[in-house]
């Protein structure tokens, strides 16, 4: 690995776990099928018990993980660009949303999907604030951006869409990001693991 | 034959690829378990093993082993002093690099 690769396999470790983002983008689309009450999501508990589904899996994603790439902490600027990057998110997302498309009366009322679009921002900075941004993402999140900005979206609230287009956004990434991961730290077979991780 | 400048002359302990990857990867990062930063410098088992020992004997890492899971896990972390030779080797090998970049068109042009 290149002095760079080395030097970034902290922020490579904690971003790039793409399988992470399955089960993240899931939970996008079970929230747009639970607005939509399609079949037995319209009952609470069965809407309850697939968000449990989902954090067992993630859950689940992460021991994977431990198991076979090993465990660290991230350093203490790492945590800082971390929070940094929810703060912004929460500003764009909720700042971005009523701006664009509200009942807000300083609201632009524009004909976008004001989800898709804040949402794909949000997404570019922070991967460029977390110091983890390749072509993938600029391609996944720049068409989250442009098929949420094009005027396409007058009429009807568009928002339960516009999750769908997450999810959607969230998986695809979430691939291209565990390949990238997978080219910085190697195959998942690469040493023995379960007894390589008590030498020294 | 002149002595060296001081701020060129490396750390050997330091410079041997293997334990430069081992304290890089450590200096992003607050601790890391031995699996971890074998995947992430691409060292064997028994290299990374070594190096370790030799980089806790100088002070420069903390090695801890415990267990996770009932397995056991050997997590390790720079030491304050290791977090600045760290740096300082970085620094001058930036440093010679710009040296060798400013004396390499005065070579040519002689």
């Amino acid at each position: 690995m290149k002095r760079q690769a080395i030097r970034a396999a902290g922020p490579r470790y904690a971003y790039l776990r793409g399988v992470l983002s399955i089960p993240a983008g899931f939970l996008f689309l079970l929230a747009a099928l639970g607005n939509w009450q399609v079949g037995p999501l319209r009952h609470d508990l069965i809407f309850f018990a697939c968000v449990v589904a989902i954090a067992l899996a993630y859950g689940l994603v992460v021991r994977y993980y431990q198991d076979h790439y090993g465990r660290m902490s991230p350093s203490p600027g790492q945590q800082l660009r971390g929070a940094a990057a929810v703060g912004l998110g929460l500003v764009i997302v909720v700042g971005g949303s009523l701006l664009l498309r509200s009942q807000a009366g300083w609201s632009l009322d524009l004909p976008v999907n004001a989800i898709a679009v804040t949402f794909a921002v949000v997404m570019l900075a922070s991967y460029a604030i977390w110091g983890v941004l390749h072509a993938h993402h600029l391609v996944v999140w720049g068409s989250l951006f442009l098929a949420g900005a094009l005027p396409l979206w007058a009429g009807a609230d568009p928002s339960n869409v516009g999750l769908v287009m997450c999810g959607v956004a969230v998986i695809v990434c979430g691939v291209f990001d565990h390949i990238a991961f997978v080219r910085t730290f190697g195959p998942r077979d690469l040493p023995a693991a379960g007894e390589g991780n008590a030498r020294a | 034959m002149p002595a060296p400048e001081p701020e060129l002359v490396l750390d050997r302990l330091i410079h041997e690829p293997g334990r430069l990857a081992i304290l890089t990867v450590l200096a992003s990062v607050r601790d890391a378990d031995f699996l971890f930063l074998l995947r992430a410098t691409g060292l064997t088992k028994g290299n990374l093993s070594s190096h370790l020992a030799k980089l806790e004997d100088a002070g420069l890492v903390t090695i801890e082993k415990r267990f996770i899971r009932k397995k056991p896990n050997t997590n390790v972390a720079l030491t304050a002093a290791g977090r600045e030779r760290i740096a300082r080797h970085w620094e001058q090998l930036d440093h010679l690099r710009r040296w060798s970049e400013a004396v390499q068109p005065e070579a040519v042009s002689r």
